[in-house]
């Protein structure tokens, strides 16, 4: 019988594609290529910059707040569900203030960094001091902050924002001449989505916070036992979401260049399902955030291409919900498959000896 | 017939009571003459059934650890499914079905949902998928599945008869409450006299000694599911009738609500414990406030964020609930054997949240 190393992979380039072929975020690059395929092949205009570009900026809102879900998701637990209210309750009070005192996109920026992990925090503080699970103290924050928002403001439409919105929304790094005698370029909206993948890569990987999260996802005893401050780091995971909540209001802000109270709410169970298709256990202690941008732009692509090709946008929820019923069925097969090979290993070995 | 012992220091339902009867007596004083009258009960009577068969259904499966996010989505895919039938078999004239044709569109809505049940029951049983995972993909594709079967459209007009079990009434009381009465006597039945019920709770509460004492767990899993889908469906029946609509989105908000019922009762999360009783009298509960701050005029939004503070508060409550038992029992502890005594409250014991 094989033991764990199989014949085939004798070479060192045997082991790299055997660990490649191990790793989910493979898979989906794959699937994500033949869907481009696809989609180009009957549109090509699906592969123009101009289009893929658009993509980006207009995933870079879920892209955003995913990563904060994949935070989340490796502390451990049942997931979040207050992320999107919490931003939307940002984005309408960051619109509100700058239209009444002014500023610059900085400080908006700031302020609703602030505003976001504060809210957040208080998850981390509830959960941590109650003792009680992660969906059910989100829900509770999620309906108390955003029914506030609909009590406090009446839920009206601010159709008019400050125009440094607009400003920055216009604003391209590098810019070029289309056919039709526009411009297109590289706005700094998808950028700021790579600055948060780079942001949550270094504290995960290269950070002894990153460690801290993984280890209280795997085991959160031994992790307090080894002298981690499990208060601290669940704080932090929570402020780190509200966070890039913050962020995402202020890039779906310039985006639609409006605040609509609903607009936000309401997308969060779509964002947690790219996160688990990116590879991310909902037992904790596991995830990347390579997995985690290839789970976003998968539902990207299934919406652009939807358009592209003409198809209703009600298929829309449809794919996605196959894609993710199809996506945790094969990886739950796989680890089914893998827990029985581990079995039979064993007993083979007992019945040796 | 199996009695299921009582698990120790299990919720009892003594302080659901209490909340039920102060929060009713707050009700009457905010709303003068308008809260305690025979419409306005009447008119609870006709909601309560819908929020509670939802959160009969979420029940079902937390009992055995897992959960549905599904339960709204498919009520509203039996609507739909029952609606087109409707349709079909009458050429387009769905008000004029006859009451055959009725119960076979009703069948097949039912058997619609049955389907989903079993089909979310063999992702979680067999592929071991997390159930809410799996419940919110099948959510997500029921959700999409409804929307294309409408073609995002309202479908209307359904015959007297199917209205009836909406608004009719028996004896004084509202259809969908004596179906209600009846369906918690079987469930109480079911859960607390049957072996199925006695599996369900060891299975929650212990999978690993659950499948060591030969309880098969597919088969209650699959149950449990197709159970949760079947409430669902009769959901989605009653919906119909009381709104004499369907649309893909109904009721969306209620998924939650209906966690927060279970909460409200006390029923575990990660399985094994709750009581009908106690869940029960928490819909009942959620029915007062929303209905007595619908009578105030209050802003619906309002109501979202009450669930959100009540929930919060009960965390605070039940953890110094739980604190102060622990002090009572450590004090009495220390008063036995005074040299044993094993530190504080659980301070400085680490102790998984999850």
């Amino acid at each position: 019988m094989s033991g764990p190393v199989s014949a085939h992979s004798g070479s060192l380039g045997g082991y790299a594609v055997k660990a490649l072929l191990k790793r989910n975020e493979f898979y989906l690059a794959v699937l994500i290529l033949v869907l481009c395929m696809l989609i180009t092949a009957i549109n090509p205009a699906f592969l123009s910059p101009q289009n893929i570009l658009g993509f980006l900026k207009t995933a870079s809102v879920n892209g955003i707040m995913a990563v904060g879900v994949l935070f989340v998701l490796i502390l451990g637990g049942t997931p979040d569900l207050s992320f999107t209210a919490i931003a939307q309750v940002v984005e309408y009070v960051v619109v509100l203030i700058t239209l009444a005192f002014g500023g610059n996109i900085v400080i908006a920026l700031l302020l609703a960094c602030l505003m976001g992990a504060a809210m957040g925090a208080v998850n981390g503080f509830v959960i941590h001091y109650f003792r009680v699970t992660t969906i059910i103290v989100s829900i509770a924050t999620a309906n108390l902050y955003y029914g506030m928002l609909y009590v406090l403001t009446g839920g009206s439409v601010i159709f008019i924002v400050h125009p440094m919105f607009k400003r920055f929304a216009e604003f391209q790094l590098v810019s070029f001449a289309d056919a039709a005698g526009g411009t297109w370029g590289i706005s700094l909206i998808p950028l700021m989505w790579l600055a948060t993948l780079v942001l949550g890569w270094f504290i995960l990987t290269r950070t002894f916070l990153g460690r801290a999260i993984f280890a209280m996802g795997g085991n959160e005893i031994a992790a307090q036992r080894i002298g981690i401050n499990t208060l601290w780091v669940r704080v932090f995971v929570f402020a780190f979401v509200g966070l890039l909540s913050g962020v995402a209001a202020i890039a779906h802000t310039t985006i639609v260049l409006s605040a609509i109270p609903n607009s936000i709410v309401g997308k969060e169970l779509e964002i947690i399902a790219a996160v688990v298709l990116g590879g991310a256990s909902l037992f904790g202690g596991k995830g990347t955030i390579t997995g985690t941008f290839l789970g976003v732009l998968l539902f990207a692509i299934l919406r652009n291409g939807l358009v592209l090709l003409n198809i209703s946008s009600y298929w829309y929820d449809v794919s996605v919900g196959i894609a993710i019923t199809a996506g945790i069925s094969i990886s739950a097969w796989q680890q089914l498959k893998a827990q029985r090979a581990r079995v039979n290993v064993n007993v083979e070995e007992a019945a040796a000896q | 017939m199996i009695r299921i012992p009582r698990k120790p220091g299990a919720a009892v339902d003594g302080p659901l009571y209490v909340i039920l009867v102060a929060i009713i007596i707050l009700m009457t004083i905010l709303n003068p003459g308008r809260f305690a009258t025979m419409s306005n009960i009447e008119s609870m009577l006709y909601q309560l059934p819908v929020l509670a068969f939802l959160s009969i259904g979420m029940m079902v499966t937390m009992l055995s650890g897992g959960i549905n996010l599904a339960i709204v989505s498919t009520a509203n895919f039996t609507g739909i499914v029952t609606a087109l039938m409707l349709k079909l078999m009458t050429d387009g004239d769905s008000a004029s079905a006859s009451a055959t044709i009725t119960i076979i569109a009703m069948a097949v809505g039912f058997a619609g949902c049955l389907l989903v049940g079993a089909f979310m029951g063999y992702l979680v049983a067999y592929l071991e998928v997390p159930a809410i995972l799996a419940t919110l993909g099948v959510m997500m594709l029921l959700d999409g599945i409804n929307v294309v079967l409408t073609g995002g459209y309202t479908l209307s007009d359904f015959p007297d008869s199917l209205m009836a079990i909406g608004n009719d009434s028996v004896f004084g009381l509202p259809i969908p409450f004596v179906m209600l009465v009846v369906v918690i006597a079987l469930m109480s039945v079911l859960l607390s006299r049957m072996p199925f019920g006695f599996k369900l709770y060891m299975l929650g509460s212990n999978p690993v000694s659950a499948r060591f004492s030969n309880i098969n767990a597919y088969k209650v899993l699959m149950g449990s599911y197709i159970l949760s889908a079947a409430f669902s469906g009769l959901t989605g029946i009653v919906m119909m009738g009381q709104f004499n609509s369907v649309k893909a989105n109904y009721a969306q908000s209620y998924v939650l609500v209906t966690v927060l019922a279970c909460f409200l009762g006390r029923v575990d999360p990660f399985g094994g414990a709750g009581r009908l009783s106690s869940m029960v009298t928490g819909v009942v509960i959620l029915q007062v406030i929303s209905s007595g701050l619908n009578l105030m005029r209050a802003d619906p939004f309002f109501v979202t964020a009450m669930w959100g503070a009540i929930i919060l508060v009960l965390i605070v409550f039940t953890h110094f609930e739980s604190w102060f038992g622990e002090l009572r029992r450590m004090a009495k502890a220390t008063a036995v054997n005074s040299e044993h005594g094993n530190g504080g409250p659980g301070k400085d014991r680490p102790r998984p949240i999850d």
